[in-house]
C-alpha cells in the first residue's frame, strides 16, 4: 500500500501533497494542545510500534503474505483520527527516506492512504459500532477491517487517475488481498487493544472501554 | 525491516566525504534528485536521464567508501514488490499510449504490448533510481544528524521531538523484537508454518506485539523520565542551534542542484529540437 517514487505524476502527487498538509496542519494543532509530557512516550511508542506492526509479514494463503496499517489501533487508543494522521505521518516520513519504503513525491498521498482515511475510517467506525453494539471486539475488529480495505482501496483509485494500474483490475485485486489482510489486522488490533486495556488500562483513551464508546 | 535498521546505522557511522556532509544538504540533493525524476514525463527521455543520474548517484556512492553489495542488498530487499507490479505493467493498456502493438499473444486473450514493455522499462528506471538516492541518503546519515538537519531546515517542533522519540523507541523494539523472535525459535514457532493452527499462530501473533508495545513503553517511559531530568522535554527542538553551512557544503550543494536541474531540462530541450 506504500506507493513508491514514479507511479504517480509529479504534478498529482503535488495536490496529494496539498491535501495531506491540511490533515498534518490539523494533527500538528492535535499535537499542540494534546501532546503533554505524560502522553509524548505513548504517542512516539506508539509510533514505533506501527512501524514494527508494519514490518510483521502475515501469511495470507499460496504463499503470499502482507503487513498491517495500525491506523485504527492508533486512533482508538488516543481517541482522535488526527492522533492516527500525526502519528502516521511519522511512520511514514520514516519508512520513506530511511528504508525507501514508500516514496517522497507520494509521501503525501501515503498519508491521505494510511493515515487520514485509514485513521478516520478506523475512529469513526469504531465509536459508531461501540455505540450500536456496545461490544469493544466487535467494534474493533470492524473498525481496523475497513480501516484496512478503504485505504487499499483509495491506493487503487489513485494509481488508476495515475495511469499506472487498471481501475477494475487494481480495485479487485487490492479489495480481496486487503479484505484478507484486514481480517487479521481486526485480529491483532482487538488483541492488541484487549491486552492494553488489561495491562496498562492508564494509557487508553477511556472512552475505549467505557460500554457506549460515547 | 527492523533487522535492516542496525545494519543502516552501522553504515551511516562510517566515516567518508559523504558522511562528513551536512545532513541538509544531503536531504536537499537526495530529495532534489527524485523529484527531478518523477517530473521528468513517461518517455523514453528517461533513459538519458536516469543513465546520467545514475553515474551521478555511483560517484557518489564511491566517495561513500561502502560496498557496492550493501547498496544492491538494500535495493533488492525494496524492488520485489513492486517490480512485480512493474512486470504485470507489460500486459496492460494505459493513458499514455495510443496506438498498441501485440508483441506476443499469450492464452486467455492476454496480449504483451510493445509499448507497454517501454512503459514498464520507464517506470523500474524511475523507480530504482529514486530508490537509490535514498538508499544513499540514509547509508551515509546518522538517524539524530537526519532529524537535526530536517528542524533546521523547518520541520515543525512536533514532528522533531516525536520523531526523535519515536526513533529512540525503535532500537528499543528492535532489541525486543530479537529477543522474543530467539525465545519463539528456541519453542520453534514459526508464523508461516501452515502446520500450526491458523488460530493459534494469530493468537501468538497478537500477544507477540501486544508484549512489545507494553515492555517497549515502560521500558521508554523510565528512560523518558531520565531525560527529563538531565533538561530533555517537550519543547528541546525548538531550540536547536542554528548551524550555517561551511563554504565547501554551499559548493557542493550549489553544484549538485544545478546539475539535478540542468540534465532534465538538457535532455528535454534536445528532445524537442530534434522533433
Amino acid at each position: 500500500m506504500h506507493i513508491p517514487d514514479a507511479f504517480i505524476p509529479i504534478w498529482q502527487g503535488a495536490i496529494y501533497w496539498i491535501i495531506a498538509l491540511v490533515f498534518i496542519a490539523l494533527a500538528l494543532r492535535w499535537a499542540r494542545n494534546e501532546m503533554n509530557e505524560e502522553k509524548l512516550p505513548l504517542v512516539a511508542v506508539l509510533a514505533a510500534g506501527i512501524f514494527a506492526l508494519q514490518s510483521f509479514n502475515l501469511p495470507v494463503s499460496m504463499g503470499t503474505s502482507g503487513h498491517l496499517v495500525g491506523g485504527a489501533l492508533a486512533a482508538i487508543l488516543l481517541g482522535s483520527p488526527f492522533a492516527a494522521v500525526f502519528i502516521l505521518s511519522l511512520v511514514l516520513i520514516v519508512q520513506a527516506v530511511l528504508f525507501g519504503d514508500g516514496g517522497i513525491t507520494t509521501l503525501g498521498t501515503n498519508i491521505i492512504n494510511m493515515g487520514v482515511i485509514g485513521g478516520f475510517v478506523g475512529f469513526y467506525t469504531f465509536r459508531g459500532m461501540m455505540g450500536m453494539t456496545k461490544n469493544m471486539p466487535i467494534s474493533g475488529f470492524l473498525a481496523a477491517w475497513l480501516a484496512c480495505l478503504i485505504p487499499a482501496l483509495a491506493c487503487a483509485v489513485e494509481m488508476f487517475l495515475a495511469g499506472t494500474f487498471p481501475l477494475a483490475e487494481g480495485l479487485v485485486a487490492m479489495g480481496i488481498y486487503h479484505a484478507i489482510i484486514g481480517v487479521i489486522e481486526g485480529f491483532v488490533t482487538v488483541a492488541a487493544i484487549y491486552l492494553i486495556i488489561t495491562a496498562r488500562p492508564d494509557l487508553v483513551d477511556a472512552k475505549v472501554s467505557t460500554p457506549t464508546g460515547a | 525491516m527492523i533487522e535492516e535498521l542496525f545494519q543502516i546505522e552501522r553504515d551511516a557511522y562510517k566515516d567518508s566525504l559523504i558522511h562528513r556532509l551536512d545532513a541538509r544538504v544531503k536531504i536537499a540533493i537526495a530529495f532534489a534528485a527524485i523529484i527531478a525524476l518523477v517530473a521528468v514525463p513517461y518517455s523514453t527521455m528517461i533513459y538519458t536521464v536516469g543513465a546520467v543520474f545514475f553515474l551521478f548517484f555511483c560517484i557518489l556512492w564511491c566517495c561513500t567508501r561502502l560496498s557496492p553489495v550493501v547498496y544492491v542488498k538494500r535495493v533488492l530487499a525494496i524492488v520485489p514488490l513492486w517490480g512485480v507490479i512493474i512486470f504485470f505493467q507489460i500486459f496492460l493498456k494505459n493513458k499514455y499510449y495510443t496506438d498498441y502493438h501485440v508483441v506476443m499473444s499469450l492464452p486467455f486473450s492476454i496480449s504483451i504490448y510493445a509499448e507497454s514493455i517501454e512503459f514498464a522499462f520507464i517506470l523500474l528506471v524511475k523507480f530504482v533510481i529514486c530508490i537509490s538516492f535514498i538508499i544513499l541518503l540514509s547509508s551515509t546519515t546518522k538517524m539524530q544528524d537526519m532529524l537535526e538537519g530536517a528542524a533546521r531546515m523547518g520541520l515543525p517542533a512536533e514532528f522533531a521531538l516525536a520523531l526523535g522519540m519515536m526513533i529512540r523507541y525503535l532500537f528499543v523494539f528492535g532489541y525486543m523484537y530479537r529477543k522474543i523472535n530467539e525465545t519463539l525459535k528456541t519453542k520453534c514457532f514459526d508464523a508461516l508454518d501452515s502446520h500450526l493452527p491458523y488460530r493459534y499462530r494469530l493468537r501468538q501473533l497478537g500477544y507477540t506485539i501486544g508484549t512489545m508495545f507494553i515492555r517497549s513503553y515502560e521500558q521508554g517511559e523510565r528512560v523518558y523520565t531520565s531525560m527529563l531530568c538531565r533538561g530533555y522535554g517537550r519543547d528541546s527542538f525548538l531550540f536547536v542551534e542554528k548551524k550555517p553551512l561551511k563554504g565547501c557544503e554551499w559548493a557542493v550543494l550549489s553544484i549538485s542542484l544545478l546539475f539535478i536541474v540542468a540534465v532534465p531540462l538538457a535532455v528535454w530541450l534536445t528532445t524537442v529540437r530534434l522533433f
